[in-house]
């Protein structure tokens, strides 16, 4: 079977379906690192991986989320562990076939396409990678239409989808199939385990779900919004036009999503908190910038664990999770990411409403401003701005 | 009388060349950098020679070049390469030579002469499968008479290089000792890509090196000059010349880095910013303890990503030929166009039709004394230059001045000032002082400092290991980390007594539980020929 025999009995015509080529892949990859809220880390390794699976003669399709069948079965390929092994110990290219296969195994059943599981960072184009190499179709959702650090953060979570049944394999074909039923906090717990035993890092196909919850539960079209963002800044780099202006322009024209220009700074202190990387597995600490420009004169501090979780200006409080800040260089439009920023950096800081179904009183629960450990309560990103004195 | 040192900086427009006794520079010399480049170090030796240095008293010869990186750049005189990696099972989704420029790919003898082989440890050092030592040797039969050289790249080898070391006897027991062999574990840290490609970077340039090297030596022995020949490498420092044909790769950055060591040696500073003002580009780089900061990204060679060590810089297109660009209104833009290929023809000063930074440092009487080492004085013609218009030459030299003071405010750490030292040949057509730095310090000799640097024979080397902390005490990690650079810089040519720590770096693993790091140690010594 080919990604086309599916899309065949979908009855999805060619005007519905776009073909991923290796300026779309990098693109995407810019795009999800735009969304990915200052985390997700280092796509590189997926992204030579999708254009390498590319270059052999696969064909990588993404499909609208409306021409999947409700019937139809869909799961989400990744990686789950520690970036810095992954980065020295690059996958097996048989380790996603592999997890797919024990997957629709143990459900007795086909998985007919592959979904992202978030914006930013490997998982990304690993999803792509993934569909080529298995002959799926991507489509056009995610499960947070961001970057969060853990396996039940997503929308497909607080709807009521489970992570699991889920398969997490390594590099020598070594398999677990983890069924929790709802416990998705607990299998959180047990599949970094796994990946810690199995070297490091784990190659996983999660959240099998029907067509009908796949459309009921994702944040939609994400993914086409990341590729118009990563298009968007190729273009302004080509044009010499100003990257941030044309990353607000898709997101507030073209999608209708109110976006916020929040501040625009150099970065002079980061306090980066070393002890919590060992105990917690987490990237935590804080970023001040000085205001230039029309911010001249004020302070923002953004607070980071792994992604950018809150910011305030002169101690005003901006944006809250799980709604989105992205810190972008003004000149080139690159993300700037948490584990990479350093003192001296200029950024554009924006803000914009997360999906609507990530703001459920559940979501507000599992990635909201306390899950993070932070007093604050959740006010929505267009409250905020509405409300700033500045 | 004994004791002369020579150090040679070949740079884009100009090769440098001084010598120096104790702390004083006996001679220095600039010569426009030739086509073949080991020609123009010769010619900078001779133009040394011509003045009053007696060949007998010379001790050391020292060279900052840019053989490696001109050949992988002009993939010209690459040497082709076996890729060997011991990795699988893992690894098979980005095979070597992944991402590379097709052009250079090719040069090294394309894809052919790739295996992906049983072997690699993992993070707590088991192996991911043993070596498959028939495996390995059908591999190299298969490439036997059609590879010069050799890579071994295994996953986390930084950790244990034993599975390395072995497959290195094979090689030699396979295809002889004429091959080279690169160990990946010798040239770059953890990041699989990055340190292969790393590692067939330096196999490739392994003759070019090597040859470069012989030329220099014959040239050396028909002067009589009986020296110790060194090369200067990325982190400043200098290693013997029978190591750097070893690890032709650790030269690629060595004239910026060079003439950070020169800037240190000449203006005192140990601390603060490096800005190296040249023709077309200025780069900007960071001192710590007297030694260039290392960049913790990647380096990209020839379109080749790395994670060789190299100095933190920043290059701005700014540089004495920079072109300034005015319209009805005034000032428009700075460059980035340069005509520092040709200043002396095509700027105002010398009668030419283009206004460039020279000029206008000419205009704001910034450029007042000629360097008589430059061959003509730097204003030929006045009138050209009192012809540009005040407001534009104001307008640009802030333009200047604030290109400048934000590359060094990137560079910086914290808001704290620090001092800047300007060196380089276009060091005086820039501001005298900056926002952010506590002084501006243009040391005597700036415009050689390149040069300069490549004389201090202070031998540098590294060591890293991973420790988990849960099972081994931090202290005696730090110390073995310690112990293995020490050994590496009495390798490399170092004085034990005299080596030191430069720099001890301790780097936690995100996302995984358990308090395991990296432990990464820089130490210097003196080099032993030299007191």
């Amino acid at each position: 079977m080919t990604v086309y025999d599916i899309l065949d009995e979908w009855g999805v015509s060619e005007s519905e379906y776009d073909v991923i080529d290796e300026q779309a892949i990098e693109e995407i990859t810019l795009g999800a690192s735009i969304l990915a809220t200052g985390g997700g880390g280092d796509p590189e390794i997926g992204l030579l991986w999708a254009k390498g699976v590319i270059e052999a003669g696969n064909d990588i399709v993404m499909v609208a989320p409306e021409v999947v069948p409700d019937d139809a079965r869909v799961a989400s390929p990744g990686t789950l562990g520690a970036p810095t092994v992954l980065t020295e110990k690059p996958p097996n290219e048989n380790n996603l076939r592999h997890a797919f296969g024990e997957l629709e195994d143990y459900l007795d059943e086909p998985i007919d396409a592959s979904i992202p599981v978030e914006c930013g960072g490997v998982n990304s184009p690993i999803a792509y990678a993934a569909a080529g190499e298995l002959g799926l179709p991507v489509v056009d959702v995610d499960g947070m239409n961001r970057a969060f650090p853990e396996l039940q953060m997503t929308t497909w979570a607080t709807h009521g989808v489970a992570a699991t049944p889920l398969v997490s394999v390594d590099d020598h074909g070594h398999t677990c199939v983890v069924d929790m039923g709802d416990r998705n906090q607990s299998a959180e717990t047990v599949v970094r385990t796994v990946a810690m035993e199995y070297g490091g890092i784990s190659w996983i196909a999660s959240y099998p779900m029907s067509g009908a919850e796949l459309k009921e539960t994702s944040v939609l079209n994400s993914q086409s919004l990341a590729w118009d963002l990563g298009r968007a800044v190729f273009e302004a780099r080509r044009e010499h036009a100003d990257p941030v202006q044309r990353v607000l322009d898709v997101i507030q024209d073209d999608r209708d999503i109110p976006c916020f220009k929040v501040f625009s700074g150099k970065v002079v202190d980061i306090d980066r908190d070393f002890g919590s990387e060992t105990s917690s597995g987490f990237s935590t600490g804080k970023v001040e910038l000085e205001g230039i420009g029309d911010d001249d004169g004020q302070t923002a501090v953004l607070e980071f664990q792994n992604e950018w979780l809150i910011a305030r200006v002169d101690g005003e409080v901006q944006c809250l999770p799980p709604d989105l800040l992205s810190l972008l260089d003004p000149d080139t439009g690159e993300p700037l990411r948490t584990d990479t920023i350093r003192y001296g950096y200029r950024g554009t800081l924006i803000a914009m409403p997360a999906h609507e179904r990530m703001r459920t009183p559940t979501g507000i629960e599992t990635f909201g401003p306390g899950y993070f450990g932070y007093d604050e309560s959740y006010v929505p990103v267009e409250d905020l701005q509405e409300a700033s004195t500045r | 009388m004994t004791g002369v040192r020579i150090g040679i900086d070949v740079g884009g427009t100009f090769t440098d060349g001084v010598a120096v006794r104790d702390e004083a520079v006996l001679a220095k010399e600039k010569s426009p950098t030739t086509e073949d480049v080991t020609a123009g170090i010769v010619g900078a030796l001779d133009e040394l020679l011509a003045t009053d240095i007696d060949a007998t008293t010379i001790e050391m010869v020292s060279l900052a070049t840019t053989h490696t990186t001109n050949a992988i750049i002009e993939r010209q005189d690459l040497d082709k390469v076996g890729v060997l990696r011991l990795a699988r099972p893992t690894g098979t989704t980005i095979p070597p030579l992944t991402g590379w420029p097709r052009d250079l790919r090719a040069a090294l003898g394309g894809s052919e002469n790739v295996a992906m082989l049983h072997g690699g440890y993992e993070l707590d050092g088991t192996p991911i499968s043993p070596l498959d030592e028939e495996e390995v040797r059908d591999a190299l039969r298969s490439m036997a008479d059609t590879v010069d050289a050799v890579t071994v790249t295994g996953v986390f080898s930084s950790i244990r290089a034993d599975q390395e070391e072995r497959v290195a006897e094979i090689i030699a027991e396979e295809l002889g000792d004429d091959v080279s062999v690169t160990l990946s574990s010798e040239i770059a840290s953890i990041s699989l890509l990055e340190r292969e490609n790393s590692a067939i970077l330096n196999a490739a340039v392994s003759s070019v090196m090597r040859r470069a090297i012989d030329a220099v030596r014959q040239a050396l022995d028909d002067r009589g000059i009986d020296a110790h020949l060194f090369i200067v490498q990325n982190d400043g420092s200098v290693m013997d010349a029978d190591y750097a044909e070893q690890y032709p790769i650790f030269t690629v950055a060595s004239g910026p880095a060079s003439s950070i060591r020169g800037a240190v040696f000449l203006s005192g500073i140990e601390d603060g910013v490096v800005v190296d003002v040249g023709g077309t580009s200025t780069d900007v780089g960071y001192l710590v303890e007297g030694f260039p900061r290392e960049s913790t990204m990647t380096v990209t060679i020839g379109g080749v990503k790395t994670n060789i060590r190299a100095p933190d810089l920043t290059s701005v297109a700014l540089g004495g030929g920079t072109v300034i660009k005015s319209g009805a209104d005034g000032f428009t833009e700075l460059g980035p166009e340069s005509v520092g290929y040709d200043l002396q023809r095509l700027a105002r000063a010398y009668g030419g039709p283009m206004t460039t930074v020279h000029d206008v440092a000419v205009k704001m009487g910034r450029l007042a004394a000629d360097l008589d080492i430059f061959d003509t004085p730097h204003v030929r013609n006045r009138e050209r230059v009192e012809d540009i218009d005040d407001a534009v030459a104001e307008a640009a030299w802030q333009a200047i001045e604030a290109r400048l003071e934000r590359t060094i405010d990137e560079m910086k750490t914290d808001p704290d000032p620090v001092p800047a030292v300007v060196v380089g040949g276009g060091a005086t057509v820039v501001p005298e002082s900056y926002a952010g730095t506590s002084k501006t310090n243009h040391p005597e000799h700036f415009e050689v400092a390149g040069a300069v640097g490549a004389t201090l024979a202070e031998v540098a080397a590294y060591a890293e290991n991973v420790v988990d902390l849960e099972v081994q005490d931090r202290q005696d990690g730090i110390n073995e980390t310690v112990r293995q650079a020490t050994d590496n810089a009495v390798r490399n040519g170092a004085v034990r007594e005299t080596v030191e720590v430069i720099d001890i770096e301790e780097i936690p693993f995100t996302y995984m539980p358990g308090e395991r790091e990296k432990i990464r140690v820089h130490v210097k010594g003196v080099y032993g020929g030299i007191t």
